[in-house]
């Protein structure tokens, strides 16, 4: 039996009676994307962090890359941490990919779900025809290559000794870029999973209350992209941020904990 | 004082005035790209050295967003790692970035970074260094280049270890194909591939060799058909030209419209086809189908433009086609071996199935069977009689579709002129082999529409039809056909095929000939026997004759009733020995002898001795023994005598006895001293006399007094004395399914 609370490093923190929300981050870093918005939501809910497999200090040991193939593989285990820590009536918060992945995870258990916060969602990255997703196919690649320049002071050496010692968070620090850092060839999967994947046929099928975050100057989900979703997921709610950017989460905390606020509040 | 100390303070100065900067000038002009951007990325200041790096004017640097300066990669890096971690832990160091110039050109850069935050820890600055690293940056690509370069070589030969042992396992060509689909297609990361094998070459034949499938994986069933199509029958010549690929794009559409449908509905983009050889014998190829992009994932190949499989693959792909080659050729070799013992086994099977059948039909059933469950999926059997062709059994190997070949079995209409390969073997008196059934060949054949698709539903490949003789003489033809499952007959099948069709032709030859033996003597001996006997007054008679049920053997038994003139009627039941022709001849000699003699009235134990007298010059071959009687229905009186008979019963008032009648020699038996004796007494009204031979009392037991006892008691028991009704319920009691002789039987009740 996988211990997906460990696989996943999910951590919990705040009102144990309190509504769930589970924060998912996106490509790239990982759970410390949360760090300026999560504690807020700590006074009155049970706030769940999580990284997923392959990403921050998750278990690199469980990255499968057949499961990790496709974003189907993150749903379940969202869905399987859900069903862990025996939550139901969950706020899931997506940022960037984590936004379809919930969906994904509110497909495969719609029981366990009660709203959806999508922070800068795109379905499909790749211009299709009648469709602006923002991104070329020699965009990604070049993405994929910039990829490869940067492994963020990823080390093969180091690796075991962050993952070995998970209690020494000192021993990370070394490491610079620490929070972004992982196997080069995890990452570089995790890049096309995520940029080539196609996602609008799934929106239509959410039936919960969702709330679209769109940012101003996102290059990464731009403005049309935002409205696509919206659009496509009925009943949701979309809301423009001031922010600029593709991770309000860090630059406008308070602007984004206050839009999520008034839609659980609305 | 040396030079060295005279220059000191001079040099020393100068140092000092180098190095007693201008800020400014160090900031503009130092080594390296300096710029301060706010939090959200727009720049506030930027150096010389940065606008002179990018050939932008400082104007159009201030003002505008650092990540707008950035490619597209380096962009998405910005927002997804580079802010992130700037937020995060303050400073980041050493972030590969490709600025853009003016010109569009890419600048190669390393940079650093700090946050600036207020007392709050909110960000209000960000100071960026950027390090030219072109030539850092190359050999970085070619250091991964290289690097990636070798886990994929590593990979492949992974992949070939693999391919390798797992064909060192494979011992069947099943076997080998299933190695090769799977290998081929995950080395590819495929969304399917096939095998196609070349029939096994032939000697003598030139013709462009045909493919069949022989194992697939993950590919749509119409692709291999279609694929085999649009080569016309060029798919082999595709094995001379290496790895190749058809990706699906314009051409192939406008070529291929069929051949592109099924790709795009499969979600192919590109076919691969790799022969498959051994030391440079084509055997056959590989078709990998490649889809778009990995699983689920959009392609980053634009849509319509292939690239191939990369150079690296194709070798692997190749070495792949060999080593299966290799492999196929080992694992004939294991089959054939395989084969030719079962083959082996299978004729001696025959041979001993074929010997145990009792007539032709069981023979052809036999066969028939035994084809079905080794050799053929369906077998027919045809065989010529003096109406013509008939078709006496149609076996399918699966039993679920019997029904099919039963329906084969009654459309089956074969005539003179039909190109069927049955037709023609047994017309022309050779082996017809097809080794392939295609339709056209199949309409030919089969003679109205449901025919054609019976032979279409059984999906048979390949047919052998060798006739069977008799001493140069066509008894019938044996079809073999196989399906598509099982594959097309080889060299060695057909030879099975012959040798049993040998086997065949003796065992039904003589078959037919035994029947016709048996058929001649039963027509005769029933031709030589007196047909119902006549209507005597005073006196109700019954006869009955069954015939051995085995054998050709006939008997020499015989009955007759003869009304002679006054009133009496002459009586006879006999045996003569053996049980063949002769015996029915000698028979038929001996009853038109008797008759003659009657004309005369002799009493019973005349008509023996002039038998006895005359046999010699009669030139009657067998011995007989036979009971003669004779009957006055009006008053009773009965005589009797018996050569070497058997005693006849009489039943009178609810009792049986036997008569004692002293039996005398066998007539022909060497001459005795004692002449015939005769029983003379009365058969009373409503008195029956059963006259019998000794197949009756033989039937169930060895022991002749025991069988006589079991007659006696089931005249006693039977409780009528009619002579019909006696008669069957005597021979239902007393005999069996199986005779081994015949039985004669006359049954005559003196009306009350």
């Amino acid at each position: 039996m996988v211990d997906v609370l460990e696989r996943n490093r999910v951590t919990v923190t705040g009102v144990p009676a309190g509504r769930p929300m589970l924060f998912a981050h996106g490509f790239g870093c990982d759970q410390e994307m949360w760090r300026f918005v999560a504690p807020d939501f700590a006074v009155d809910h049970k706030v769940v962090l999580f990284d997923h497999v392959g990403s921050g200090k998750s278990d690199l040991g469980a990255y499968d890359p057949e499961k990790y193939g496709s974003l189907q593989g993150y749903a379940d285990d969202i869905v399987e941490i859900c069903r862990a820590l025996d939550l139901s009536d969950v706020v899931f918060v997506g940022h960037s990919v984590s936004a379809m992945i919930g969906v994904l995870a509110y497909q495969r258990a719609p029981e366990l779900f009660g709203a959806l916060v999508m922070v800068g969602p795109s379905p499909r990255y790749v211009d299709d025809h009648g469709y602006v997703g923002g991104f070329t196919r020699s965009d990604i690649l070049g993405l994929l290559d910039a990829l490869d320049s940067n492994h963020l002071g990823w080390s093969t050496q180091m690796a075991p000794v962050i993952m070995g010692n998970p209690d020494r968070p000192e021993l990370a620090e070394e490491l610079t870029n620490s929070f972004c850092s992982t196997d080069p060839d995890i990452a570089r999967q995790f890049a096309r999973v995520t940029f080539l994947s196609d996602n609008r046929a799934d929106l239509p099928t959410v039936a919960v209350p969702t709330l679209v975050l769109q940012c101003s100057a996102d290059v990464i989900a731009p403005e049309p992209v935002g409205t696509y979703v919206h659009e496509h997921v009925p009943g949701s709610v979309l809301t423009h941020l001031a922010a600029t950017g593709h991770c309000p989460n860090l630059s406008a905390p308070e602007e984004t904990t206050a839009a999520i606020r008034a839609f659980l509040s609305g | 004082m040396d030079a060295a100390s005279d220059q000191g303070p001079d040099a020393q100065g100068q140092l000092d005035r180098l190095l007693d900067e201008d800020p400014a000038d160090l900031y503009e002009n130092a080594p390296m790209g300096y710029l301060s951007t706010l939090p959200d990325g727009r720049i506030v200041k930027v150096n010389r050295t940065f606008c002179v790096w990018t050939g932008r004017p400082v104007e159009d640097v201030v003002g505008s967003r650092f990540q707008d300066l950035l490619s597209v990669g380096g962009r998405v890096f910005h927002e997804t790692h580079l802010r992130p971690l700037l937020r995060m832990q303050g400073a980041v160091r050493e972030i590969a970035l490709d600025v853009v110039r003016i010109d569009g050109s890419l600048l190669p850069c390393l940079l650093n970074a700090v946050e600036v935050r207020d007392e709050d820890g909110a960000q209000v600055l960000v100071r960026a260094t950027l390090f030219e690293a072109t030539a850092r940056r190359r050999y970085e690509r070619e250091l991964l280049a290289a690097q990636r370069a070798a886990e994929e070589s590593e990979a492949r030969s992974r992949t070939l270890q693999q391919v390798v042992s797992d064909l060192a396992a494979a011992t069947t060509v099943g076997d080998v194909a299933k190695v090769i689909v799977e290998r081929g297609r995950e080395a590819l990361r495929a969304r399917g591939a096939a095998v196609l094998l070349v029939d096994e070459p032939r000697d003598g034949v030139t013709e462009s060799p045909e493919l069949h499938t022989k194992g697939v994986d993950g590919l749509p069933p119409g692709l291999i058909d279609e694929l085999r199509e649009a080569a016309l029958g060029q798919l082999a010549l595709e094995l001379a030209q290496g790895v190749r690929s058809v990706p699906l794009n314009e051409q192939l559409r406008l070529r291929q419209p069929r051949l592109a449908a099924t790709m795009a509905d499969a979600g192919l983009s590109e076919l691969v086809v790799v022969p498959v050889t051994a030391d440079s014998r084509r055997l056959g190829v590989l078709v990998v189908g490649l889809g778009d992009g990995h699983g689920d994932l959009i392609s980053l190949e634009e849509p319509g433009q292939t690239k191939g499989p990369p150079p690296a693959e194709v070798d692997l792909l190749w070495t792949l086609g060999r080593q299966a080659g290799q492999a196929l050729e080992r694992a004939r070799l294991h089959e054939e071996t395989e084969r030719q013992a079962e083959r082996a086994a299978f004729l001696l099977e025959a041979a001993r199935m074929l010997a145990e059948a009792v007539d032709a039909d069981e023979t052809v059933q036999r066969v028939a069977h035994l084809a079905v469950d080794r050799l053929a999926d369906v077998c027919a059997v045809d065989l010529v009689d003096e109406h013509g062709m008939v078709r006496p059994t149609v076996r399918h190997r699966d039993p679920a579709r019997q029904h099919l070949a039963d329906e084969l079995r009654e459309r089956h209409l074969p005539h003179r002129g039909s190109p069927h390969p049955s037709v023609t073997a047994l017309r022309e008196g050779r082996t017809v082999w097809a080794r392939s059934l295609p339709q056209a060949f199949l309409a030919e054949i089969t003679h109205d529409a449901r025919h054609l698709e019976l032979a279409q539903e059984l999906a048979l490949v390949s047919m052998i039809s060798v006739p069977f003789l008799s001493e140069g003489r066509p008894l019938g033809v044996l079809t073999l056909a196989a399906d598509a499952q099982r594959g097309r007959f080889t060299e060695a099948d057909v030879e099975v095929a012959e040798q049993l069709a040998l086997q065949m032709g003796l065992v039904v030859g003589k078959a037919q000939r035994y029947e016709l033996d048996t058929r001649t003597s039963h027509t005769l001996q029933a031709n030589l026997l007196p047909g119902v006997p006549p209507e005597v007054p005073g006196l109700r008679t019954a006869v009955r004759y069954l015939a051995a049920t085995h054998g050709v053997e006939v008997g020499g038994d015989f009955y007759d009733v003869v009304p002679l003139p006054g009133g009496q009627v002459a009586l006879s039941v006999g045996d003569v020995v053996g049980h063949d022709i002769t015996a029915a001849a000698t028979m038929g000699q001996l009853t038109s002898v008797y008759r003659a003699l009657l004309v005369d009235g002799p009493s019973p134990s005349a008509t023996i001795d002039r038998l006895q007298a005359s046999w010699s010059m009669l030139g009657l071959q067998r011995m007989a023994t036979a009971l003669f009687a004779t009957l006055d229905p009006a008053s009773g009186q009965l005589a009797i005598a018996s050569a070497g008979h058997l005693p006849p019963l009489l039943f009178s008032a609810g009792s049986a006895e036997f008569l004692p009648v002293r039996p005398s020699r066998m007539l022909g038996a060497p001459q005795a001293p004692a002449p015939a004796t005769q029983w003379a007494g009365v058969l009373p009204p409503g008195g029956t006399l059963v006259l019998f031979t000794d197949g009756l009392v033989e039937s169930r037991t060895a022991d002749i007094d025991e069988g006589l006892e079991l007659l006696r008691a089931a005249v006693s028991r039977a409780g009528t004395s009619d002579p019909d009704e006696l008669c069957d319920r005597l021979l239902t009691e007393l005999t069996g399914a199986h005779r081994a002789d015949d039985i004669a039987l006359l049954v005559l009740t003196r009306l009350p």
